[in-house]
């Protein structure tokens, strides 16, 4: 009920304003930002202590026939997917009363991660496109690539951005047919090239397979299948990213670009951006009105966190004095300098940990919309999950008591990830590598929990 | 999803009038068919966005209507469907939405949008497509005659009948010398230009106006610009920072002397008064556009509305009792609804043929008793401006409730006509 451009033509436009209070700018949010900064610098003085870097061994903890092959589970999600999109353009147009909005926004990309965080990479069952791509192939006779696959993780990069950029900037990306129409066009260019290259290749150049496959590398269970067999590991979360290769430059670019996104998303609601774009977070002027200046911010963000993490990592070596050895980097024996890059790896942690505490209220709120639908999908009053009766509630938000165990919960899973993500940085920096050369990285991740928390307990318009 | 699962849901009783059409197609013909299929109203909804908050409650309100008005047979014997779009709360996706609903799914009118922008931005689309669009929005854009004949605001007063109405009992009660705190945008400079007018008409006067820029956080440094001779405080900070500034302006005061203050209570829309934090508020005033707690004297009308929409007798969710309703305002989109059906009524509405003899329909309703279809109370329209008048509560915080101890007369918050709209052409 307020007016913004319109304003300055209508007189006496404006009125009143939608947000929630915030019990979390109460909170004492300053303190736990300096209790999380000193915990993680702290985490960082094991570098010069290393035997104290705790050990990371995985056990088995079971063998098993694999129960459905993922090609039936896929070839099942993929129906499934085709249900949506249907549902998406010809279903209810309230997107909180749509299965396509609703299974899109906070199951693949709330629920989903979340699961695979701890339970491992539980995308590769659902993978809408391993099945219909190898039974394409089958049919076509087609076995081999065309060569796709030289370009690396680039076209899971050029996917992840134009999601974000979809799922940010645009302007209506809750709209059912909306995200029908965008659902089904990447669908089909995936399903395109995968049937030309190969399912494989959907390992390195389609963004979710990427994405999922990451994170659950931060899994403290995690199942391996080998033909018809699966073993099921446990370990410390992290355990599985150290048996990793290095990453290689394209797939730091997913990496960078997938910490910016998530960033951003946090960084665009705070009063702190509305006021550097000319916004008034109190009258927001709608999505369409900040297009422009926000998909540029997107890029700024990929930027300088690419940039940051960069330096971080090129400098650190700069600070060694003494001899690296065999495990020196580059392509000369003799370089003095140790490579870090490898410990790039180690900000997968911290793109868990912020995926999970970002989302953790959109998955309490719009995850109620979603268990409604699923129980009651046409609207006639159905009760398939055999659910009793309920409205969706925001209380709790304004609910101290659950909004100071939200904001905890946030807190730990943030300073977790970083005090992770250190030590995982610790265990995967080449042997004879001096103390000092994580000053520059361990600085940075101090400096990230900050972000991360200040994203969280900011005031957001 | 706002609808109470389990329960049935006004889907199936849509349901249930699709199959008496199917029924009714079988036997008489094309023409009884035609009059005998749904009317289609398009309800523009925030459901996303800044307004995400009043638009959850805003569908549940009309979600309740609807069911009541179906199972009261619909409007002119026929059952009624409502189309919810999400407009993102955004100005430009508005006006999309507007026509998807008039041109694509062909709804016989549109509802429900409440923020002033999106109004704005949304309207002149109605116009251009000759739908009928009822506005929620409370702005005086409509009655300032800056929209267009097919706008209208009939299920809810505007802010400036809202903030005038207050003075007399203000200046009567509370005192003379008033200082006012309010965001220094559009929407706090409404409260300042019409209430300051409104208090020097009770022969009162603003001593001073604290602007607090929208994107502050603490307001220690502005606190200590209030006037020690200041009699009434009046409020209207909204926005995240809500209950830091009650809790600064408490820390401010202390246990001592503080003057009376008066609020609006969109500062704590869908938030409990009793909330802790909140204890300074104890025994200060806010305007309410609907009593959110039931009163003593609340009518049958009031009951039935708060037992259909879901809401207990203290303004929460019945299911949910930290789940305060957006009460103040939600009943707007209620009163439209039936409205909507007084109008069609009375046009003998039958085809989209027939939009502009709906919205000179309304344009000749006038006095509207309080009853089933006027929960919220009596109110009067006035088909000129577009506007309707209505009554205003000011309600005192006791043990953390709000209890009413005023009601404007509709006249309070009464003006002059700025614009005939019925003279404007279609």
């Amino acid at each position: 009920m307020r007016g913004a451009i319109l304003i300055a033509l209508l007189p006496s436009a404006a009125f009143a304003c939608a947000l929630p209070p915030s019990i979390i700018m109460t909170l004492p949010t300053g303190y736990y930002m300096l209790g999380a900064a000193v915990t993680v610098a702290v985490t960082g003085l094991l570098a010069t202590t290393p035997r104290l870097v705790p050990d990371m061994t995985l056990r088995t903890l079971l063998t098993r026939r694999v129960w459905l092959p993922v090609s039936v589970t896929s070839y099942a999600a993929w129906i499934v997917l085709l249900a949506l999109v249907l549902i998406g353009f010809v279903g209810a147009r309230d997107p909180m009363h749509n299965l396509l909005t609703l299974i899109i926004w906070t199951i693949v990309w709330v629920a989903l991660p979340m699961g695979c965080m701890v339970f491992g990479n539980m995308w590769r069952a659902v993978n809408p496109w391993t099945a219909p791509i190898q039974l394409t192939r089958q049919i076509l006779g087609r076995t081999r690539g065309a060569g796709i696959a030289r370009l690396g993780h680039l076209p899971a990069v050029a996917g992840l951005f134009g999601f974000f950029w979809f799922y940010i900037v645009s302007m209506s990306p809750d709209d059912p047919q909306t995200l029908a129409l965008a659902t089904a066009s990447y669908w089909t260019v995936i399903f395109v090239l995968g049937v030309v290259e190969g399912e494989d290749w959907l390992e390195q150049g389609e963004f979710l397979t990427v994405y999922f496959g990451y994170l659950s590398k931060i899994a403290p269970f995690w199942l391996e299948v080998e033909g018809p067999r699966a073993t099921l590991h446990m370990g410390w979360p992290g355990t599985q990213v150290l048996a990793m290769p290095p990453l290689s430059p394209s797939a730091i670019g997913f990496v960078t670009l997938a910490l910016a996104g998530l960033t951003f998303d946090g960084l665009r609601e705070t009063f702190w951006y509305m006021a550097v774009i000319g916004e008034n977070p109190l009258e927001f002027t709608g999505r369409s009105a900040v297009i422009g200046v926000n998909s540029f911010g997107l890029l700024l963000t990929w930027a300088l966190t690419a940039a940051t993490i960069l330096a971080a990592l090129r400098l650190g070596p700069m600070l060694q004095t003494q001899a690296v050895g065999a495990f020196a980097g580059g392509a000369g024996t003799t370089a003095v300098r140790a490579n870090l890059m490898p410990v790039m790896l180690s900000f997968l942690a911290i793109s868990a940990g912020y995926h999970a505490a970002h989302y953790l209220t959109t998955l309490l709120t719009a995850g109620q919309y979603t268990l409604a639908a699923l129980n009651d999908p046409l609207f006639r009053g159905d009760d398939f999950l055999g659910l009793p009766a309920f409205y969706v509630s925001m209380g709790f938000l304004t609910d101290r008591w659950t909004m100071t165990l939200i904001w905890n919960t946030q807190f730990l899973l943030i300073l977790g990830a970083h005090v992770l993500a250190v030590i995982l940085a610790l265990r995967l920096t080449p042997e004879g590598v001096q103390a000092r050369v994580h000053f520059p990285l361990t600085a940075l991740m101090v400096g990230y929990t900050v972000l991360g928390l200040w994203l969280l307990a900011s005031p957001t318009g | 999803m706002t609808k109470l699962i389990g329960m049935t849901p006004s889907r199936r009783t849509l349901l249930k009038g699709m199959a008496a059409t199917a029924s009714a197609l079988a036997l008489p013909g094309f023409v009884q068919a035609q009059s005998s299929a749904p009317i289609k109203l398009g309800f523009q909804l925030h459901r996303t966005g800044i307004g995400a908050a009043y638009g959850r409650w805003y569908e549940r309100t009309t979600q309740a209507a609807l069911k009541v008005l179906n199972d009261q047979g619909g409007i002119n014997g026929r059952p009624v469907e409502v189309i919810f779009e999400d407009d993102g709360t955004d100005p430009k996706r508005g006006a999309e939405v507007v026509e998807k609903l008039a041109s694509q799914a062909g709804c016989d009118a549109i509802f429900g949008p409440l923020f002033s922008h999106v109004v704005n931005g949304s309207a002149p689309r109605a116009g251009e497509l000759q739908v009928p669009y009822l506005v929620c929005s409370e702005g005086f854009h409509v009655a300032s005659g800056k929209l267009n004949r097919w706008t209208m605001q009939p299920g809810i007063t505007d802010v400036r009948a809202q903030v005038s109405s207050m003075a007399p009992w203000v200046a009567a009660n509370l005192g003379k010398k008033v200082t006012m705190v309010f965001p220094d945008y559009a929407f706090g400079h409404d409260h300042r230009d019409y209430f300051t007018a409104a208090i020097e008409a009770q022969g009162g006067e603003v001593i001073k106006h604290i602007a607090i820029p929208p994107t502050e956080t603490s307001f220690t440094r502005y606190l200590p610009q209030i006037p020690k001779e200041t009699e009434v405080l009046y409020h209207v900070m909204v926005g995240p920072a809500v209950l830091t500034f009650v809790k600064e302006l408490g820390e401010f005061y202390g246990t001592g002397t503080r003057p009376e203050i008066f609020g609006f209570i969109d500062s704590l829309e869908a938030v409990d008064t009793a909330s802790p934090g909140l204890e300074f508020l104890e025994g200060t005033h806010f305007w309410e556009g609907h009593c959110r707690v039931k009163q003593a004297d609340a009518s049958e009308h009031e009951a039935f509305y708060r037992m259909a929409v879901g809401v207990d007798d203290t303004g929460a969710s019945v299911s949910d009792s930290k789940d305060v309703a957006t009460y103040a305002h939600m009943f707007s989109t209620w009163e439209t609804l039936f409205v909507l059906k007084k109008g069609m009524e009375a046009a003998g509405y039958q085809t989209t043929a027939d939009r502009q003899k709906l919205i000179e329909a309304i344009e000749a309703m006038t006095n509207m008793p309080e009853s089933m279809e006027h929960p919220q109370g009596a109110k009067v329209f006035n088909g000129k401006t577009h506007q309707v008048f209505g009554h205003q509560s000011i309600s005192k915080v006791e043990g953390g409730k709000l209890v009413r101890v005023h009601m404007t007369s509709i006249e309070d918050g009464m003006y002059e006509d700025a614009v005939d709209y019925t003279t404007m052409s279609f």
